[in-house]
């Protein structure tokens, strides 16, 4: 008796519930299906590149995706290449894992204005995403980043970062080109909350005083108390090794009010808590306010308490819950829905689906587990000095690497 | 000898390296912390403990009930052994591998006895953590066995 699940979206919650589907359901066979020709999601294109410790989880991933009752389907659109409805058609389970990756926009003037870049696009872009390659964002040296999460932290040590502290690190050649260019001199990281009100983890400021020639403005107000944020703040302006390449600046409870420019950014004004405007000269924004919904193929007011969408359709992650929550977190989720998923199948006795559900792939243009090991290879073994990955950014140059075949999941057996 | 290889893990990467052990070592089995009661620990089981870090050096979230558990109950551990393998990230210098070391400082203050070396994996280094985990529970066992003759 096999269970056929196509999970939809290769990211941390969709290789998670394959991981945890494996285990509560002996015997299921998996098919991950991927908009783009390589897997891994948030993972590959989200994670920062000089956070390779956060990224080594796809060590996790290979297995799952190298497991013989797992077969991964990439350069495959649910919703555009194949339809929703043909997939539930065709498998006994369909698991929504397709995250959220619209930005939440600032809602304020002047957002429109070049030089103002939601953080979802430059970290798609710093991450060799083929859809933002085509798109890269104009880098001065003066930047404002709004938003006080770990994807804020994030986009600060991209900027702030000389170029020999991304050794190690996978980040694409021409980003690292577009750096040096812009050669940023200020950050400027500014929330509407108070320090304690941060939402990035401590630990994510505490390694910014590692940034090599930089000096760090946290104002005095916000280190005051003894909340672990307010540690770390106290602990980089304490710890710092000082120098002039570049200045961070922390302000707290300011609100962005406008951005202001002629042809692009000029400033931003934003107001504190007393209604005192505080202008900020600048010349590149970036918001790291959050991404948005609706997600993908999840209709909308869907009830998603336990994963549950409809008969056999669910959802996971992001897709479910919203855009919170870390890489553990969608282990979490994952292995929740997988035992809804396991208990709906187990109840129902005997698959439903068809005894070859890779049909409907099948003449489509799709990669699959050799095309992402090619592509997987070929990026480790050219990877520039100091570099572990020298990422392909273009999406035919993965699919001539990934050599996908027409019709090349018709023979396999069901 | 009976081996347990016991994992707190917050992402899944201890998990991995722990089932990796129990298949690479003869009469090994892998535990979950969170399925382990600390009353069930025995002298005549050696146990491998592998342990990540979480956040600002907390331990993980499959670690954190068994050490309440074990700070609530407080068994006295004296004759049962145990080698360690922590999981970090060097990028935070300051809680690189604090998740075992507070482990293994709870184990130790109930009696539990420590054998081998500690071991460490950085996932920010480019050693393949199944590797290291693997050679480290190989090497640690070999000195338990040549302690035990």
């Amino acid at each position: 008796m096999t269970f056929q699940v196509a999970i939809v979206g290769s990211g941390p919650a969709g290789c998670y519930t394959a991981q945890a589907l494996l285990r509560t359901l002996p015997g299921v066979r998996i098919t991950l299906v991927e908009r783009l020709p390589v897997p891994y999601g948030l993972v590959r294109y989200g994670v920062a590149a000089d956070h390779q410790g956060t990224k080594a989880v796809t060590r996790q991933f290979d297995r799952v995706l190298g497991h013989p009752d797992v077969t991964f389907v990439g350069n495959v659109e649910v919703g555009a290449d194949v339809s929703l409805e043909v997939l539930r058609s065709q498998f006994d389970a369909v698991v929504i894992a397709t995250g959220l990756c619209r930005d939440r926009r600032l809602g304020i003037a002047g957002e429109e204005l070049p030089g103002v870049i939601p953080s979802g696009w430059l970290t798609r872009w710093a991450n060799g995403h083929p859809d933002a390659t085509h798109a890269r964002p104009r880098l001065g040296r003066r930047a404002v980043v709004i938003g006080n999460g770990n994807v804020a932290i994030d986009v600060a040590r991209l900027l702030a970062k000389a170029q020999d502290e991304f050794t190690g690190s996978d980040l694409p050649g021409e980003v690292a080109s577009a750096l040096v260019a812009a050669d940023v001199g200020e950050v400027v990281i500014v929330g509407r909350g108070t320090a304690d009100e941060a939402r990035f983890d401590p630990v994510m400021v505490k390694e910014l005083a590692q940034v090599a020639g930089a000096t760090f403005d946290v104002p005095e107000s916000s280190s005051a108390s003894a909340s672990p944020r307010s540690d770390a703040l106290r602990h980089l302006a304490d710890d710092q090794r000082r120098g002039n390449r570049v200045v961070v600046r922390f302000r707290f409870g300011w609100t962005p009010s406008r951005i202001e420019g002629e042809d692009r950014v000029e400033k931003v004004v934003f107001a504190d808590r007393t209604g005192t405007e505080h202008s900020v000269a600048t010349d590149t924004v970036v918001s790291a306010i959050g991404f948005t919904g609706p997600a993908p193929l999840v209709p909308d007011g869907a009830r998603v308490e336990d994963g549950r969408l409809g008969t056999g359709l669910y959802a996971v992650g992001w897709a479910r819950r919203g855009p919170r929550g870390t890489i553990p977190d969608a282990r979490t989720d994952a292995r929740l829905v997988a035992e809804v998923v396991a208990g709906d199948l187990g109840a129902q006795h005997r698959p439903t689906s068809r005894s070859e559900p890779h049909r409907c792939f099948a003449a489509l243009p799709a990669t699959d587990l050799e095309g992402w090991q090619a592509i997987d290879r070929y990026e480790r073994a050219t990877a520039a000095h100091g570099r572990v990955r020298n990422k392909v950014t273009d999406r035919r140059a993965l699919l001539q690497l990934a050599r996908p075949r027409l019709n090349h999941l018709q023979g396999e057996p069901a | 000898m009976s081996i347990d290889v016991l994992y707190g893990t917050e992402s899944g990467n201890a998990e991995m390296a722990a089932e990796e052990i129990a298949a690479a070592v003869a009469d090994a089995r892998s535990l979950d912390l969170q399925d382990l009661d600390p009353d069930d620990l025995s002298a005549s089981t050696v146990y491998l403990v592998l342990c990540s870090t979480y956040g600002d050096g907390e331990l993980p979230a499959s670690a954190q009930p068994f050490v309440d558990g074990l700070q609530a109950q407080k068994p006295d551990l004296t004759g049962v052994r145990y080698a360690i393998f922590g999981l970090g990230d060097s990028s935070y210098a300051e809680s690189y591998s604090l998740g075992g070391n507070r482990l293994a400082e709870c184990l130790d203050a109930l009696g539990a006895e420590r054998f081998g070396d500690f071991g460490r994996h950085d996932a920010s280094s480019s050693e393949d953590l199944v590797a290291s985990a693997i050679a480290w529970a190989r090497a640690v066992l070999a000195d338990a066995a040549v302690a035990a003759a």
